[in-house]
């Protein structure tokens, strides 16, 4: 297909939480829109045709490879990179646990890893260790063995629980 | 080497280490992320056909298409040496009256955009005459086969297509074969296998600096440069090559790869220039080479090895790569670490119309052990004695020659192998389909003589910087020449700013390989440091403090409670003002020298790993299910353990692939998997059931900082035998043809079964 063969479409939705209306050619990637237009350069892109997980973004919570979505997808929806997963007082707890944990190495998988175990922990926070490797299964590092990598989110997910314990100190002083 | 300090690991106050907080927040530049000004985009055209002649190449349609800057072919390369290698120029930046596989780029395109470069490439045609296809050794080494390399033959003594021949020869072979007692005699096989960094291939180059500029993902910055100075006739001043943050590289991108045929297209269009190739022409880039080894193993009536008689051959591709190297080191491990008095070994490269072999993880080690360890247990066997004593009885002891031309043994096997063997009790009984078994890794590291360098600076607000040619591929040694520059001072890492990977900042480097980083770079940084020290004491004694005991604290030296700040310290070692100094610098060196009297090259260390496992085969589908892995590996001492356990995890997880699935397809010269559907890397689901784990030796005995050795390579050299003889005591079957998918072990299963039947052999394994 040729490049403007259609005229643009226009889109609107959130990217990290901040409002995005755009036009864009009907036949754009995900991928291409959130790293050229957006300029998220942790979306990597590798295998093409989502199989290695290294585009990994959320559409909605729900990891999505960038490299086989439609940009037009983010319309009315809301897109989650890993650029959007710092916390006000810092990492994220999925960051911290990927460094923590001997996680990373060449690092060019750990944007879509990191957002996979994001939405595995949002949807189940008691993911245990086989849940983990099932739901990791579609993410490839070809560095790490993977062992870091499931203990990273093990790590995740015991901090994310502990943290869910223990009331915050806004409910606290409002319980007050 | 001063490691009178000690070594402390120091734990940060903040999120992390710089890099890894930028990997996992999407701030790491990768050469696919720099945004440059001006840039055009690259698509290539590749060949259809393994093995032609270029009649004609019809770029018309594509130079009118949208967008397009320029269109580049061999026909363009006349005014420079197009050809490169690392010991045979044998590869022309882009084909040349000839195409020798299928996949070979012979037309490029530039573009404003990679999208608009893809549509022009669709309208290139071109005619192509083919020659007959030669898909492996045995055909290209066939009597009256056509030279691939007719007008550059790399072994002018040899068989057109044998691009390296090597030969080992130590003791009488002969007479050993013809006083044995026992003969095992044996071919394994390998396929070629793809390295797969998660990163394709990309490279960018500009001219608009009064020179040449290259960003690319490389492992050796300065042999590209040096390369492409020697291609373009630049002087080597006039050529700036850096390496941002590289996805991964396992041997990959080694060498030059696309970097001479981006920096002509970047000549031609006058313009910055960036190619990123997909994953599927990664896949036609560079390979591990197939290999089919024969060995011949003569034993003495009293059980002793004393012989040993090898046949390598090694298809390295169209090109040679490294495949020079491949072929000699390959041949000079066939012993593997025993002691076998008597050594003959014949190894060849042997060009095919196939894609590219090259560097990969292991440099052919772990080919030859697929042979040699799959071959130690077979003859144990034969003899009736257990795996592992029969391995103790001829492993080298410290200090023994391995090798013949390199250093003596620096490590002890004998211990290691002990506790090897315990870690998944190889002895013990197991279940039925279950098998245990292990396999002895050695490796020479660090890549025989040569040097390694790093220049520190300190500054005079107490901050430091490191400056060095290593490239980051994963390992993390910008964190280790980090943290040994901060140990040298006692700051925390934090102060230490590194910059690695810049051919116009940092001192020559042969490159990131052959696991040598933190020994030979490491090495250097500890005497650059050592440099700094020796002028800050002199600086302190012109104060009237003596001691080699003082750290540096902020800005401020202290020794004792003698507390100053640098400028004041350093203000009595010059006549100058403090301010006109602006920091302390120590040029380092770790030299490696070839010894004058026998020219024997000396590599730094021996990477040294045991790999063991515990499997179960399902007898009605032939899968391999891993319970247990556990790899003992020799880090002398490890300077990051987390880093040094997933170096370890990671090459033997690698190795667990290439055992199990991994496997280019070939059908006629035509790669038909190259994606990640059909070519099976592993993922989660491989993870052994029962535990996946590093044990690391830190017996302080290497070369490098406080004993350290190199690990980035260890784990994976003997994976595969240690699998297939786990494989065989699980199931009886001997199998010396990788990679062991289901199909393969159901079918020798369903062989094994048969026969057993018809010759009345009951059914159970030996074990």
């Amino acid at each position: 297909m040729r490049s403007g063969a259609h005229p643009p479409v226009t889109a609107r939705g959130r990217v990290n939480g901040r409002d995005v209306e755009t036009a864009i050619a009907a036949q754009t990637l995900l991928i291409d829109f959130l790293r050229d237009a957006m300029h998220l350069r942790g979306v990597k892109r590798s295998c093409d045709v989502q199989a290695c997980g290294a585009c990994t973004v959320l559409l909605d919570g729900r990891p999505v490879s960038a490299c086989t979505t439609l940009a037009l997808e983010l319309d009315g929806c809301d897109v989650e990179t890993v650029e959007g997963m710092r916390e006000a007082s810092g990492l994220g707890a999925v960051q911290q646990a990927f460094i923590d944990a001997g996680a990373i190495q060449c690092g060019f998988c750990t944007p879509g890893f990191v957002m996979t175990v994001h939405a595995l922990l949002r949807q189940y926070p008691d993911a245990d260790r086989p849940m983990i490797i099932h739901e990791l299964a579609g993410n490839i590092c070809r560095c790490s063995g993977y062992e870091s990598i499931v203990h990273a989110a093990e790590l995740a997910r015991d901090r994310l629980r502990e943290r869910a314990a223990a009331p915050s100190e806004a409910v606290v002083a409002r319980e007050r | 080497m001063s490691d009178s300090r000690g070594w402390t690991v120091r734990t940060r106050a903040d999120e992390g280490p710089e890099d890894l907080v930028a990997k996992v927040t999407g701030t790491a530049i990768y050469a696919t992320d720099i945004e440059y000004p001006n840039l055009a985009h690259a698509a290539l055209v590749r060949s259809q056909v393994a093995h032609g002649l270029i009649r004609s190449i019809d770029t018309a349609a594509a130079l009118a298409a949208d967008g397009v800057v320029c269109v580049l072919t061999g026909a363009d390369l006349a005014d420079i040496d197009p050809y490169y290698g690392e010991l045979v120029y044998d590869q022309p930046a882009i084909a040349i009256e000839r195409v020798r596989y299928a996949g070979e780029p012979y037309c490029a395109i530039v573009a404003e955009s990679r999208a608009l470069a893809l549509e022009a490439a669709a309208l290139v045609t071109a005619d192509i005459e083919p020659l007959p296809g030669l898909f492996g050794p045995d055909q290209a080494l066939a009597p009256g086969a056509d030279p691939i390399h007719p007008e550059r033959p790399a072994q002018p003594d040899a068989h057109p297509n044998v691009c390296r021949q090597y030969r080992l020869d130590v003791g009488d072979v002969d007479a050993a074969f013809a006083r044995a007692a026992y003969v095992h005699d044996a071919v394994y096989r390998c396929p070629a296998i793809y390295h797969y960094a998660m990163e394709p291939f990309c490279s960018i180059a500009s001219w608009e600096g009064g020179g040449l500029e290259v960003i690319s993902g490389t492992q050796q910055p300065f042999r590209v440069r040096d390369g492409l100075a020697r291609m373009f006739g630049l002087p080597h001043t006039r050529v700036h090559v850096r390496a941002p943050y590289v996805g991964g590289a396992y041997g990959s991108k080694g060498e030059m790869k696309y970097e001479p045929l981006v920096a002509a297209l970047a000549r031609k269009a006058g313009r910055p220039v960036r190619l990123a190739c997909s994953i599927e022409e990664s896949f036609h880039t560079v390979t591990r080479h197939a290999a089919s080894v024969r060995i011949r193993t003569a034993v003495d009536e009293n059980g002793w090895m004393i012989g040993r008689d090898s046949e390598i051959v090694f298809d390295t591709g169209a090109y040679a790569d490294k495949g020079p190297r491949i072929a000699s080191r390959g041949a000079n491990r066939v012993s593997g670490p025993y002691k076998i008095p008597n050594l003959r070994a014949r190894s060849a490269a042997v060009y095919t119309n196939t894609v590219p072999a090259g560097a990969f993880r292991g440099f052919s080690t772990s080919q030859v052990l697929w042979a040699e360890e799959s071959a130690m247990d077979e003859i144990a066997e034969a003899l009736g004695e257990d795996a592992v004593e029969f391995r103790m009885r001829h492993l080298l002891d410290r200090g023994d020659q391995y090798m013949t031309t390199d250093s003596p043994l620096d490590a002890d096997l004998k211990a290691g192998l002990r506790l090897a063997a315990a870690a998944v009790d190889v002895g013990s009984p197991a279940p039925t389909n279950v098998g245990k078994g292990l396999a002895v890794g050695v490796k020479d590291a660090g890549g025989g003589a040569g040097r390694a360098a790093a220049t520190v600076r300190l500054h005079l607000d107490g901050s430091i910087e490191l400056f060095a040619g290593a490239t980051e591929l994963g390992q993390g040694s910008a964190r280790v020449l980090g943290a040994l520059a901060a140990n040298e001072f006692g700051v925390s890492p934090d102060a230490v700013t590194v910059r690695l990977a810049d051919t116009a900042t940092a001192p020559f480097d042969r490159g990131t390989n052959a696991s040598r980083t933190t020994v030979g770079v490491g090495g250097a940084v500890l005497d650059a440091c050592g440099k700094i020290r020796a002028q800050l004491r002199e600086a302190l004694l012109a104060c009237g403090v003596d001691g080699e005991d003082f750290r540096l604290v902020g800005a401020e030296l202290v020794v004792g409670s003698f507390r100053r700040s640098l400028t004041e310290v350093l203000a009595g070692l010059s006549s100058i003002p403090v301010r006109e100094v602006g920091f302390l610098i120590g040029q380092g060196l770790h030299v490696v020298e070839v010894e004058p009297d026998t020219q024997r090259s000396r590599s730094l260390y021996y990477e040294v790993c045991y790999s063991t496992v515990e499997l179960e085969v399902d007898p009605d589908t032939g899968r391999i299910a891993l319970r247990r892995f556990v790899s003992v590996t020799d880090a002398g001492k490890a300077l990051d353990r987390l880093a040094c356990e997933g170096q370890d995890l990671g090459a033997a997880m690698m190795g667990i692939g290439s055992t199990l699935s991994e496997e280019l397809v070939y059908e006629d010269g035509i790669l038909l998997n190259p994606n990640l559907i059909e070519y099976s890397v592993p993922t989660t689901e491989f993870l052994p059931s029962h535990g996946f784990e590093s044990i690391l030796i830190e017996n302080g005995d290497g070369p490098g900082p406080f004993g350290s050795k190199g690990v980035g390579e260890a784990g994976i050299i003997a994976v595969a035998p240690a699998i297939a003889n786990a494989l065989y005591r699980a199931t009886g079957v001997r199998i010396r043809e990788l990679p062991l998918t289901p199909a393969r072990v159901w079918e020798h299963l369903a062989t094994d079964k048969a026969q057993r039947a018809a010759n009345n052999v009951p059914t159970e394994p030996v074990r």
